[in-house]
C-alpha cells in the first residue's frame, strides 16, 4: 500500500476532536478502512430488511447487524492448520522435557500380583516410574460411574489397560525402560462376548458394591414402557421385527492422544491436551492428583480431531502428570496409532432387537427396542449410551408406544464410550430399515409414510420431550423432489437402489454430567475491550475442528457490528476461560453462543447508551451498522464504533462482560426422564442413491442428497463441512469399519490399513441441503449440526441397497461378503442361478397411499400454522391416535401409564438385553435374606 | 511406533553394492536389501525381523532402467505403469496398487519380493506379545502359527503382490545377483511355497531385473483384483489372464495366474491347458473360472474370510475373460 492511499481520504461516522484521540487514522477499527453499508438482505423483515422469515421472527432479530451471521466463513484458526502453524497435542515442546511411555498388559483380564520397577530403573536416563499405588483414586467422566484409574489397581481389565508408565530422557530409552518394567499377572478368565455379560460370573469385572446387579457384568440396564403397549400388536396390521449385530467402530480422528503435563516453580500443574472436555479432565485431575482445583490449568491445544474420542478424561492424561510430579519435569506422552484403539471409546458394539408395528391407517402404533450394548472394560459414557439407544428414537414420528430394554455390560474389551450420534446411530439405523420395511409391507411409498406420521413443532414426545421448532417435513420434501425421487424409487435396474433415511438428535444436552445444586451455567462466555476496540472473548468451549471458535467470534462480531478481524478468541487454558461443559451432545453452537450473545448484548447496552449520550438521540431509534451506531430513520446522525466505546469507558478503562447459557426446566419425572431432553432438536432426511455389484456384494454409493434441519446456518460453510464429513464417517460404519475381535479376543485391525476408512475414491457426491426452521431458543435460530447428520446416512444406505438388489441387512458393517451372502441367500428363493436374473423389487401403491398422502398433506398445514402462531395450544405426542393433545395422556389414560420397571409377568420370557433384569441388586439382594 | 536403529549402506553400483553384501556376510552380520521401503519400513517399525544393517539400492542407477524387454528392480512402480513401453496388462496392475504415494516409492523389485502378510504378524511387538507370538516371526521362541494352529512347519502368510500375476502370464524372467554370481530363471520357479522363505532369494542375493519374452506385446489380457476400498488396500485376491492370437475361435494360448491367496502367487498352467483344448467361449470360462476357484486355498488371515475370496476368484477370472469374449 503505497503511502498516499495510506492516508485517510475522508473521516466516515466519525466527529474529528483533534488531540483528544491519539488514533493515527480515526477510523472505526478493522482491517476495512470505512464503514461498509448495512446489508438488508441480511436484516430480518421483523427489522425492516429484505430477509424472508417464513418461519417468523425471532427474539435475536433486533441483535442483526448484517455483518456475518449466515455467510459463509472460512474458521477463525483456519490459517493457523493450513500454514502447518497450529500446536497439536505432540507439538508442544517445553524445555527440558521428559518421553513418558505407557507399559500395557498383554492379557485380557488378570490379576496384578507385582510390580518390578527395579531394573527400568537401573537404566541410565530413565528419570521416574509410576504404578498403580501412586495413584489409587477413581474418575471416569460421568460422577455415577467413577470406574478407571490411573493405572492398574489391583486388576488390568483388557489387552492394553494400563499397569505402569515411565518418563525418561528421549523416547528410545523410554521404550527400553517400558520393556524392562516386570509385572506378574494371574490370568483371570475373560468376557469377550458381550451376551455372556448379563450372566452370574465368577469375577465380575468391575464390583459397584451393594449397587452392584446381581454378580453380573450388567452396568446398566433401562426398562421404559409410555403408550398403548398393550394395544400395539392387537391394533397392527404390519409389523416389522430384525435382530440387528453392530460392530464396533473408532473414531480414528488424525490425531493420536498425545499430552504434555508440567508442574511449575510454584507447584502449579499445566497439562496441555487435546481435549473436548477439559473441564472434566480439570475435575478428574483433582481427584487423582489429590490437589485443589485451582492448582490445575488445563490448556486445550488446537485438537486434531475428536468426534467423541477426546471427551474422557484419560489416564495417560493422569500419567503425564504423575511423572512430571514425580520427575520434576515436563513429561510428555504420545500415542502409536494402536494405543488409540486401546484407549477407544468408539461406538458400542451392539445386538439391537427392533421392532416396529403399524395400524390400519398407516400409524405407526408401537415401536419395541431392545438393546444390548457392549461397553468393555469400563463405563466411560455407557451410563447415558444405555438411555440414548432408546429414547432418541421416539421421535420424529408421533407413535402409540414405546417399549424399550437397555443394558450395557462390562467385557474384557477397550472401552466404549460417545462417538459422533453416540447412542442413537444404531437405532436408528435399525428403526429407519424397518420403516423402509414397513411401508413395503403397507405397500406404500416409505416417504409418504413418515410424512404422515410427524409429529408437528411445538409438541411432547412420548417420553415427554420438548420439542419446539421442527424441520423434518421440509427435509424429507426436499430430498425427495431434489433426488427425483418419485421417478426412481422402485424403478431403478437391478444393481441400482435409492433409499430414505431421517434422524434426529439433541442440541446440547439438558443436564449437564456434572450436576450441581447451585445452578450453575452450562456454558459461559467473558467480553473484554479495550480503547483499541478489539474485542477478546474468553471462552472455554474447546474447538475440535467443529468451528466452535468461528461460532463464538461470529455471535459476539454479529450484535456489536464488528468484522471478524476485529474478534480474538481465547478459548485454550481454564485459568483464563470461565468454565464450559465441554464440546459433545451438540452442544456448543446453541449453548455458547446462547451464552456470547448475552455477553455481547451487555456491551450493545453500554454502545448505545454512550451513543445517546453523544448525540443526544433517540434510544429506541438507534441501530448497530458497521462499526457504527446511528439512527435508522437518519443515518447520518450517529458515531463510530470506536467513539461509543471510548464514551463507554471513560473513568473506567476496559469494559467487561459475562453471559451465561442454563437450559430451561423441561421434561417428565420418571426414572431416567432427563436422558435424552434437549434444549432444541436438530432433524434430517438422507436420499441415497448406489450401484451394488451383484456378483461381488460391493457397494457404491453414487450420490446423497442430505437435508438437516438446523435451525439456522450462522455459518453455512461449516455446516455444509459438518454434514459432508457426517456421511464420510457414517458411510464408513455402514460399508466397512469395524472393530475387529479375533478368536483370541485380540483387536485384529489397530491400525488404519486394515481399519477400513473410505477413501476419496468411495466418497459419493453429496449436495448438503440446509433447511432452517429458526428455532426459538437457539442463537439466532440456530440448533446443532455436528452429531445429527450422520444418523441418516446408515439406513439410507440400507435402504438403497434393498431397492437395488432386495436384500435387507441386519449387519453392520455391510462388508461385500455379507451381501454376496444375502444375493446368494436370495439367488436361491428366488430359483436363480446367476445373481444378474434377481428380480428388482417393485412397488404398487395400495390404497393405504391415499390415506397417507391426505393425512400428510393436512398435517403440512398443522404444522404451519403451529410454527406461526405464538398462541399455540400444547401437543403431546398421543393425538394422532385420537387423544386429546393439550393433555399428557398419561395424566388421562390409564393404557398410556409409564412404566421404568418390568413386571413379573416380562421376566418370565424376557428378550436379550431385557434379561439383565432378572439379577437384584445387591442392596436389595440382601434384604430379601 | 519407533524405528530401531539401523545402520544404512548407500552404494553406488551393483558391484559395489554386491560388495558390502559379501563383507557383511564375512562378518557374519544379516542384513536386509531395502528399495522403496514402502513395506520392508512399516515392519521395521513394527519390529518384525529387524536387522542391524540395511544396504539400500536407491543410488544404483543399472538397476533403474526400462525399456520393453527389461524392466530394472528399481523402477518404481509409478514409473512401470506410466512408462509408454509397459505392457498395458501390467501397467493396469501396477496402477491399482496402494496409492499413488506408495507406488511412488515402491518399485518393481521390492513388490515382486514384498513380504507376506497375515493378521497375526503385521502387528506391533506388544500385540504379537499379547498373542504370544507367531511362527513367523519371533521364532525364539517356538511359538505355533495361529492362522492354523498345531502346525509349525509352514508359514501360511499371504503373498499379496499384483505385479507378479502378471509377469508370470507374460513369461517373465527374473534376473538375481549375489557375490557368488548371477542367475536368472522363470518368474514362476523364484517363488516357494512358505510364507517365511518365499522365494529363492539365499541371504546376501537381490534382484536386479525382470525381462519379458519377445512375444509379450503379442499377448492381451486383462488383471482383476479384489479388496474393500479402491485405493491402499492390498489384494485380497488378483487373478490375471493373458491370451494369445485370438481369431474369433478362441484363443491359441492361454495363461492365468493368482495372487493374494496363498503364500505364493501362481501360475496356473493345468487349468488354462483344459480350457485351451476345449475351447467354445461362455462356457470354457465358466469351467475355468470354476477350476481356478478350486485351485486356490486361502486362509483365514486378511480382511475377508476365504471363502469369499475362492468364491471371487471366480468372478475375477470371469471378469479377466471378458474381454477375450467380447473380440
Amino acid at each position: 500500500m503505497s503511502e498516499k492511499e495510506d492516508a485517510p481520504k475522508e473521516i466516515v461516522g466519525y466527529r474529528q476532536q483533534p488531540g483528544k484521540l491519539p488514533f493515527s487514522r480515526p477510523g472505526s477499527g478493522g482491517k476495512g478502512k470505512f464503514s461498509e453499508s448495512t446489508d438488508q438482505e441480511m436484516i430480518p423483515e421483523s427489522q425492516g430488511g429484505k430477509l424472508a422469515q417464513e418461519w417468523g421472527p425471532h427474539r435475536h432479530d433486533e441483535l442483526i447487524s448484517g455483518r456475518v451471521v449466515g455467510k459463509s466463513t472460512a474458521l477463525v484458526d483456519s490459517s493457523w492448520k493450513v500454514t502447518g502453524q497450529a500446536h497439536y497435542g505432540d507439538d508442544v515442546r517445553l524445555p527440558g522435557e521428559l518421553i513418558g511411555r505407557i507399559v500395557r498388559s498383554p492379557h485380557h483380564y488378570a490379576r496384578v500380583l507385582s510390580i518390578d520397577c527395579t531394573k527400568a530403573l537401573e537404566l541410565p536416563g530413565v528419570v521416574a516410574v509410576a504404578t498403580g499405588d501412586d495413584a489409587k483414586n477413581r474418575f471416569g467422566v460421568l460422577p455415577v460411574t467413577k470406574d478407571e484409574h490411573a493405572m492398574a489397581v489391583e486388576k488390568v481389565r483388557h489387552a492394553g489397560d494400563l499397569v505402569a508408565c515411565v518418563a525418561a530422557i528421549d523416547e528410545a530409552t523410554a521404550r527400553e525402560a517400558e520393556r524392562l518394567i516386570q509385572v506378574e499377572y494371574e490370568l483371570i478368565d475373560p468376557i469377550h462376548d458381550m451376551r455372556e455379560g448379563l450372566e452370574d460370573s465368577g469375577e465380575p469385572i468391575h464390583d459397584r458394591g451393594d449397587y452392584h446387579i446381581g454378580e453380573s457384568n450388567v452396568q446398566k440396564r433401562v426398562f421404559q414402557e409410555f403408550g398403548d403397549v398393550e394395544g400395539m400388536i392387537e391394533n397392527s396390521v404390519a409389523s416389522h421385527k430384525k435382530n440387528w449385530i453392530f460392530a464396533g467402530v473408532n473414531h480414528a480422528f488424525t490425531e493420536p492422544h498425545a499430552v504434555v503435563a508440567h508442574w511449575d516453580p510454584t507447584g502449579r500443574l499445566t497439562l496441555y491436551t487435546p481435549q473436548q472436555v477439559p473441564h472434566y479432565v480439570h475435575r478428574a485431575l483433582a481427584d487423582v492428583l489429590e490437589i485443589p482445583m485451582h492448582q490445575i490449568n488445563v490448556h486445550r491445544t488446537f485438537v486434531g480431531g475428536g468426534f467423541g474420542g477426546k471427551s474422557d478424561p484419560f489416564p495417560h492424561e493422569m500419567c503425564a502428570a504423575i511423572l512430571a510430579r514425580k520427575s520434576g519435569k515436563p513429561v510428555r506422552i504420545t500415542f502409536d496409532r494402536e494405543e488409540v484403539y486401546w484407549v477407544n471409546r468408539g461406538r458400542h458394539p451392539s445386538r439391537i432387537e427392533m421392532n416396529l408395528h403399524a395400524d390400519d391407517e398407516g400409524r405407526i402404533c408401537g415401536i419395541e427396542t431392545d438393546a444390548l450394548i457392549d461397553g468393555g472394560a469400563f463405563a466411560s459414557f455407557g451410563h447415558v449410551t444405555t438411555y440414548y439407544n432408546g429414547v432418541l428414537h421416539t421421535a420424529p414420528y408421533e407413535i402409540g408406544a414405546f417399549h424399550y430394554t437397555g443394558a450395557r455390560v462390562w467385557t474384557n474389551k477397550p472401552a466404549s464410550g460417545a462417538m459422533r450420534g453416540h447412542g442413537a446411530v444404531n437405532s436408528r439405523c435399525a428403526v429407519e430399515v424397518g420403516l423402509d420395511d414397513l411401508a413395503e409391507k403397507l405397500s406404500v411409498d416409505p416417504i409418504s409414510l413418515r410424512l404422515a406420521n410427524l409429529l408437528p413443532p411445538h409438541s411432547a414426545t412420548i417420553t415427554g420431550f420438548r420439542v419446539t421448532s421442527i424441520g423434518m417435513r421440509e427435509c424429507l420434501e426436499r430430498v425427495r423432489e431434489e433426488s427425483g425421487w418419485n421417478k426412481k424409487f422402485r424403478k431403478l435396474p437391478l444393481g441400482k437402489g435409492i433409499g430414505i433415511g431421517c434422524g434426529f438428535f439433541i442440541s446440547g444436552s439438558g443436564l449437564p454430567i456434572h450436576w450441581d445444586p447451585n445452578k450453575f451455567p452450562h456454558a459461559t462466555v467473558h467480553l473484554k475491550i479495550d480503547m483499541d476496540g478489539g474485542v477478546t472473548i474468553h471462552t472455554g468451549a474447546a474447538d475440535i475442528g467443529q468451528g466452535s471458535d468461528t461460532v463464538v467470534a461470529q455471535s459476539v462480531a454479529e450484535v456489536l457490528g464488528l468484522p471478524l478481524d476485529m474478534i480474538r478468541v481465547k478459548s485454550r487454558d481454564s485459568d483464563t476461560s470461565p468454565v464450559d461443559l465441554g464440546s459433545y451432545s451438540s452442544r456448543v453452537t446453541f449453548m455458547n453462543a446462547n451464552a456470547a450473545i448475552s455477553a455481547a448484548m451487555q456491551i450493545r447496552e453500554e454502545l448505545l447508551d454512550a451513543t445517546v449520550e453523544i448525540t443526544g438521540a433517540e434510544r429506541s431509534g438507534l441501530i448497530i451498522g458497521d462499526r457504527r451506531i446511528f439512527l435508522k430513520k437518519d443515518p447520518a446522525v450517529g458515531v463510530s464504533y470506536l467513539e461509543a466505546l471510548h464514551k463507554s469507558q471513560e473513568d473506567r478503562g476496559a469494559l467487561v462482560a459475562s453471559g451465561a447459557y442454563r437450559t430451561p426446566p423441561m421434561g417428565k419425572m420418571h426414572k431416567g426422564a432427563a436422558a435424552g431432553l434437549a434444549p432444541a432438536y436438530s432433524f434430517s432426511a438422507y436420499v441415497t442413491e448406489v450401484s451394488v455389484d451383484v456378483e461381488t456384494g460391493q457397494i457404491k454409493v453414487d450420490k446423497v442428497w442430505a437435508a438437516h434441519d438446523c435451525g439456522k446456518a450462522l455459518n453455512p460453510l461449516a455446516v455444509k463441512g459438518q454434514i459432508i464429513g457426517s456421511c464420510h464417517m457414517g458411510m464408513g460404519q455402514v460399508l466397512s469399519e469395524e472393530m475387529r475381535y479375533g478368536r483370541s479376543g485380540n483387536l485384529m485391525n489397530p491400525d488404519l490399513l486394515d481399519y477400513k476408512i473410505p477413501s476419496i475414491h468411495e466418497m459419493p457426491e453429496v449436495i448438503p441441503i440446509i433447511v432452517e426452521s429458526n428455532d426459538p431458543e437457539g442463537p439466532f435460530g440456530a440448533k446443532e449440526a455436528g452429531e445429527g447428520p450422520l444418523l441418516p446416512i446408515l439406513p439410507s444406505v440400507c435402504n438403497a441397497v434393498y431397492d437395488a438388489i432386495g436384500i435387507r441387512t441386519s449387519e453392520l458393517p455391510m462388508s461385500p461378503e455379507k451381501v454376496h451372502k444375502m444375493i446368494e441367500k436370495r439367488c436361491r428363493e428366488e430359483e436363480v442361478s446367476d445373481p444378474n436374473n434377481l428380480p428388482s423389487p417393485s412397488l404398487q401403491h395400495s390404497s393405504l397411499q391415499g390415506v397417507l398422502e391426505n393425512r400428510a398433506k393436512e398435517h403440512r398445514i398443522r404444522d404451519k400454522d403451529r410454527r406461526l402462531d405464538e398462541g399455540r395450544s400444547d401437543y403431546h405426542n398421543g393425538a394422532l391416535f385420537g387423544l386429546d393433545p393439550t393433555i399428557p395422556p398419561d395424566e388421562v389414560d390409564p393404557r398410556w401409564s409409564v412404566r421404568v420397571t418390568p413386571e413379573e409377568e416380562y421376566l418370565k420370557s424376557p428378550r436379550l438385553a431385557g434379561s439383565a433384569w432378572k439379577h437384584t441388586e445387591r442392596r436389595h439382594a440382601e434384604g430379601q435374606k | 511406533m519407533r524405528m530401531p536403529p539401523f545402520r544404512v549402506l548407500s552404494p553406488k553400483s551393483l558391484d559395489e553394492a554386491l560388495t558390502m553384501s559379501r563383507e557383511l556376510s564375512e562378518s557374519g552380520e544379516e542384513f536386509d536389501w531395502v528399495a522403496g521401503g514402502t513395506d520392508l519400513l512399516p515392519n521395521y517399525k513394527w519390529h518384525i525381523n529387524v536387522k542391524r544393517h540395511v544396504i539400500s539400492l536407491s543410488s544404483i542407477a543399472e538397476l533403474r532402467e526400462i525399456s520393453e524387454e527389461s524392466i530394472g528392480a528399481m523402477v518404481s512402480i509409478n514409473e512401470l505403469a506410466e512408462h509408454e513401453s509397459t505392457h498395458p496388462v501390467l501397467a493396469k496392475a501396477a496402477d491399482s496398487i496402494a496409492s499413488v504415494m506408495i507406488r511412488r516409492s515402491g518399485t518393481v523389485g521390492g513388490n515382486i519380493c514384498l513380504d507376506t502378510r497375515c493378521y497375526w504378524i503385521n502387528q506391533s511387538e506388544t500385540w504379537r506379545e499379547s498373542i504370544d507370538w507367531c511362527h513367523k516371526c519371533d521364532c525364539g521362541t517356538g511359538a505355533d502359527c495361529r492362522v492354523i494352529p498345531n502346525q509349525n512347519t509352514l508359514c501360511v502368510a499371504t503373498y499379496q503382490a499384483d505385479l507378479a500375476p502378471v509377469l508370470m502370464c507374460l513369461g517373465a524372467t527374473i534376473h538375481l545377483a549375489s557375490p557368488k554370481g548371477k542367475r536368472s530363471m522363470s518368474l514362476c520357479d523364484f517363488f516357494k511355497l512358505d510364507g517365511m522363505t518365499r522365494n529363492v532369494l539365499e541371504p546376501g542375493e537381490m534382484v536386479t531385473h525382470i525381462t519379458l519374452p519377445e512375444d509379450a506385446s503379442d499377448w492381451s489380457g486383462d488383471y482383476q483384483k479384489l479388496r474393500q476400498r479402491e485405493s491402499w488396500d492390498f489384494p485380497e485376491a488378483g487373478v490375471a489372464v493373458l491370451w494369445k492370437g485370438d481369431e474369433g475361435d478362441g484363443p491359441s494360448n492361454l495363461r492365468v495366474a493368482t495372487t493374494g491367496l496363498e503364500s505364493i502367487p501362481s501360475l496356473h498352467s493345468e487349468e488354462a491347458k483344459g480350457a485351451l483344448e476345449n475351447w467354445s467361449g461362455v462356457e470354457t470360462v465358466e469351467i475355468l473360472s470354476e477350476s481356478i476357484r478350486k485351485a486356490v486355498k486361502p486362509v483365514q488371515n486378511t480382511w475377508f474370510s476365504p471363502s469369499y475370496r475362492r468364491k471371487m476368484v471366480k468372478v475375477l477370472t470371469k471378469r479377466a475373460c471378458r474381454k477375450l469374449l467380447v473380440s
